[in-house]
């Protein structure tokens, strides 16, 4: 047994150990390990970190890192009530046309970003038609400010909290709910003292991956943003213009700051979901 | 509290869960509803607790029309066949939920409650897993658990789903005698649901057999076996 | 004794409405439906039936015409071949890499499933900046290759790399879990009846998974033919040469040619139209051989 659980792979009879995970092992080193590793080798020993550290520390870097968590973050915790709430109403509810809302809930995944991003910008526009509404009856501009960009990144992320609440939902037992109402609990109470924290761990996870996903969008943010150095420049984008200048090392020193926030919330998601593991096993 | 039961019946669309049934239960008693899967037997328990509602006729509590109160009104302690503990609180949490849930006029204090807690852990004999999570009991401390819950709230009467019906003979056996233990300390009129006729005739002051939606036969256990009214109850109890 | 006693004329109908213990009350759900079907027709919808209006505003044949253009042919030519080289290969990487994890036992595995899933959050800016730094001109390799005649930053070779990357984890994704839930025990017992590995593969396995597989690829095929951000850095945007359809659509609208851009965007967008109903008919068709249905 000793000698067994030593060895890198227990042994079966199973064919085609060789050629798959030598495929498995090429692939992902071609396309994903040595591709990170010089954006890593660039940063971390050609350039170093102290001049990494300049170049992000920059009030126009600063302002383009933080305006991309900081619209993510809006955008997804819009994208977490409204997520969740649109989970409970497509499980629970009948109503017609739900089979199609429920296969369009997926829309932002199955559409280019390039597209979404034009078909936003020429509705929230000044002169278009949610965007003229909007401005006659609230004096809001959407298109070309900040909450564009939100709009832009609540579109990106919408299907991430569905997904992940959907089917939580539909696995609560009946029986629970009926319980919190026997022991006298009203409907309101039984939703945000039973229901919510079933759906907390699932829904904190859908929030984590829409986050991490729009972080780093460019396609549907840039036609919509105004790009306004300061005001309007995402961090994905300060990287284009960047690299259009030949500037290298400025690119991989944003670029690797995006990267440890997107990995930081990837370390988030796991420790949400051994956290729910442990806390409420199966019952 | 005495219970009566007023030709009740119910249907699922077109198909009759219950033909009228009438039952009168005395304040203290411990009932047992005996009969096969879809005898009715479940839906009569959940009309009682007020998670199903009768297409005709009337359920009183001690001589009260009770049919339209809804469930949190009729304070009925209920015990789940899957014991339908919530499994994001621990068992503290879940023993002191219906108290916390209520009104803030009549919702004794934090101190209150917790002494409250104890005393029902220390009743299913449980006085050490008030930290625990569900997940972290077995079984038959899961069903003591949803016993202790449904009691916290002072109920007027005690209902159980099937509550024995999850575990192993031997912790069966031994939660039977710790549901009739319960039942006399707290003299709560009981109605528990059982297809195991042993159980029912072991346990019960009065049983209730029932099939096919109707009473077929209501009895003292040993009238019951002695004489048994028809085919069915005769072949039932001896199986 | 008072059971089965019918006793109609004292019995008083229902005194009120009952409500379900596990329910909300009717008013709220209709509220609730209300608001989720307006913020989708705000945020989905109406995007969605922009581009279409958009697009024809001045009739079909004006939108047909500017398909036809040479370099909106030659951006939809190229989008086809990405996707055709990229598909594929992940295809193959998808089924290679659920082979190796889920009928081996081997020690690493959950960090190698971890690495299959990176590419999800990684921004696409930072993607083709990945392969601008390995491949670039001002990389020893970039230079190497370009003297070489093998340019990949500004050619094709990038744009197929950076869409593999972005599309990376989608077949695997899908396949690895329905065939971690299938276990090993059909394929072994093909085994013990004398078939030879590939065998065992096309017609034990192969059978089991097609649905999943389908479903994945349906889905890196959308993306594939989508990606902009990746591809707008990789790719130089050179008209005619390495722009997709996803960055024709940035050049038309940003030289104000609106049709042509809504146009390009609406054939995309049928295409997600096209993905979706397919989607959704394997969710409804297949539901248990999908993992995307009881996991996520």
């Amino acid at each position: 047994m000793t000698a067994r659980s030593l060895s890198f792979r227990s042994p079966t009879p199973m064919p085609g150990w060789g050629l798959s995970f030598g495929i498995m092992i090429t692939m992902l080193s071609v396309v994903v390990l040595i591709p990170l590793s010089v954006l890593l080798w660039r940063g971390f020993v050609s350039f170093g970190p102290g001049p990494m550290w300049e170049v992000v520390n920059q009030p126009r870097v600063w302002s383009a890192l933080a305006l991309s968590f900081r619209a993510a973050l809006v955008a997804s915790l819009f994208n977490l009530v409204f997520g969740v709430l649109l989970a409970w109403v497509l499980v629970r509810y009948r109503f017609p046309g739900k089979r199609i809302i429920d296969a369009a809930v997926d829309l932002p995944f199955a559409l280019p970003t390039a597209v979404a991003g034009i078909a936003l910008t020429t509705i929230y526009a000044p002169r278009g038609v949610l965007g003229s509404f909007i401005l006659e009856n609230f004096g809001l501009r959407i298109a070309y400010t900040e909450i564009g960009i939100w709009i832009a990144l609540i579109f990106v992320g919408l299907p991430f909290v569905v997904r992940t609440v959907q089917p939580v939902i539909e696995e609560i037992d009946h029986e629970t709910e009926e319980a919190s109402a026997t022991l006298g609990a009203s409907r309101l109470r039984t939703l945000t003292h039973v229901v919510m924290p079933m759906l907390a761990p699932a829904a904190l996870t859908g929030f984590a991956l829409a986050l991490a996903r729009s972080v780093g969008e460019y396609g549907s943010v840039i036609f919509i943003a105004g790009n306004l150095p300061n005001v309007t420049e995402i961090a994905p984008l300060l990287i284009v213009i960047r690299l259009e200048e030949f500037d290298y090392n400025g690119a991989v020193a944003i670029g690797i700051a995006m990267l440890a926030i997107s990995f930081a919330l990837l370390l988030a998601i796991n420790l949400i979901q051994i956290w729910s593991r442990r806390r409420m096993g199966a019952v | 509290m005495n219970i009566e039961i007023e030709a009740i019946s119910k249907s699922f669309g077109t198909t009759a869960a219950l033909h009228p049934v009438s039952l009168a239960i005395p304040s203290g008693t411990l009932v047992a509803l005996l009969g096969p899967s879809g005898s009715g037997k479940t839906t009569l328990l959940r009309i009682l607790g007020g998670l199903e509602f009768p297409t005709a006729g009337r359920v009183l509590f001690d001589r009260t029309d009770a049919t339209g109160l809804t469930v949190q009104e009729r304070r009925a302690g209920f015990v789940f066949q899957s014991y339908a503990l919530f499994r994001h609180m621990t068992v503290f949490d879940n023993i002191a939920y219906g108290l916390r849930a209520r009104p803030r006029k009549t919702r004794p204090p934090e101190a209150e409650i917790a002494r409250r807690v104890h005393n029902l852990l220390e009743l299913i004999n449980l006085p050490d897993t008030g930290a625990r999570y569900p997940s972290q009991l077995s079984g038959g401390q899961r069903q003591r658990v949803a016993l202790a819950r449904a009691l916290a709230i002072e109920p007027r009467m005690l209902l159980l789903d099937e509550p024995f019906g999850a575990l192993d003979a031997k912790v069966r056996k031994q939660l039977r005698q710790g549901l009739r233990d319960i039942h006399d300390a707290t003299g709560l009129t009981t109605v528990f649901v059982t297809h195991d006729q042993e159980e029912a005739m072991e346990l019960a002051d009065l049983v209730v057999v029932m099939s096919m939606g109707r009473i077929e036969q209501v009895g003292k256990p040993e009238d019951i076996r002695a004489r048994p009214k028809s085919e069915f109850v005769r072949e039932f109890i001896t199986a | 004794m008072t059971d089965t006693l019918i006793l109609p004329s004292s019995v008083p109908q229902r005194p009120r409405r009952h409500r379900s213990a596990t329910t909300e009350p009717v008013l709220i759900k209709a509220l609730l439906i209300g608001l989720c079907l307006v913020l989708l027709t705000v945020l989905l919808f109406a995007p969605l039936i922009a581009v279409f209006d958009e697009a024809l505003q001045r009739g079909w044949a004006f939108a047909l015409q500017s398909l036809s253009d040479p370099d909106a042919q030659s951006a939809i030519r190229l989008t086809l071949l990405v996707a055709a080289i990229t598909v594929p290969l992940n295809a193959a990487f998808g089924i290679a890499a659920a082979w190796a994890i889920t009928k081996f036992d081997w020690r690493g595995k959950a960090w190698v499933i971890t690495l299959i899933d990176l590419p999800f959050s990684v921004s696409p800016v930072v993607t083709g900046l990945l392969f601008v730094l390995l491949f670039g001109a001002n990389s020893a390799l970039g230079s190497w290759l370009v003297a070489n005649g093998f340019p990949v930053v500004f050619a094709v070779p990038g744009i197929v790399l950076s869409t593999m990357f972005i599309t990376f984890p989608f077949v695997a994704r899908e396949l690895i879990p329905v065939m971690m839930e299938q276990g090993r025990a059909e394929e072994e017992a093909a085994l013990t009846l004398g078939a030879s590995g590939w065998r065992t593969f096309l017609t034990v396995t192969l059978p089991n998974i097609r649905w999943a597989l389908l479903y994945g690829v349906l889905l890196c095929n959308a993306r594939a033919m989508g990606e902009f951000g990746a591809v707008a850095v990789v790719s130089g945007k050179i008209r005619g040469q390495t722009t997709t359809m996803p960055l024709m659509i940035e050049m038309f609208y940003n030289e104000y040619l609106s049709v042509a851009a809504f146009t390009m965007a609406g054939v995309l967008a049928l295409l997600a139209l096209v993905t979706l109903t397919l989607k959704s008919a394997l969710e409804w068709r297949y539901a248990d051989q999908l993992a995307a249905t009881h996991r996520h």
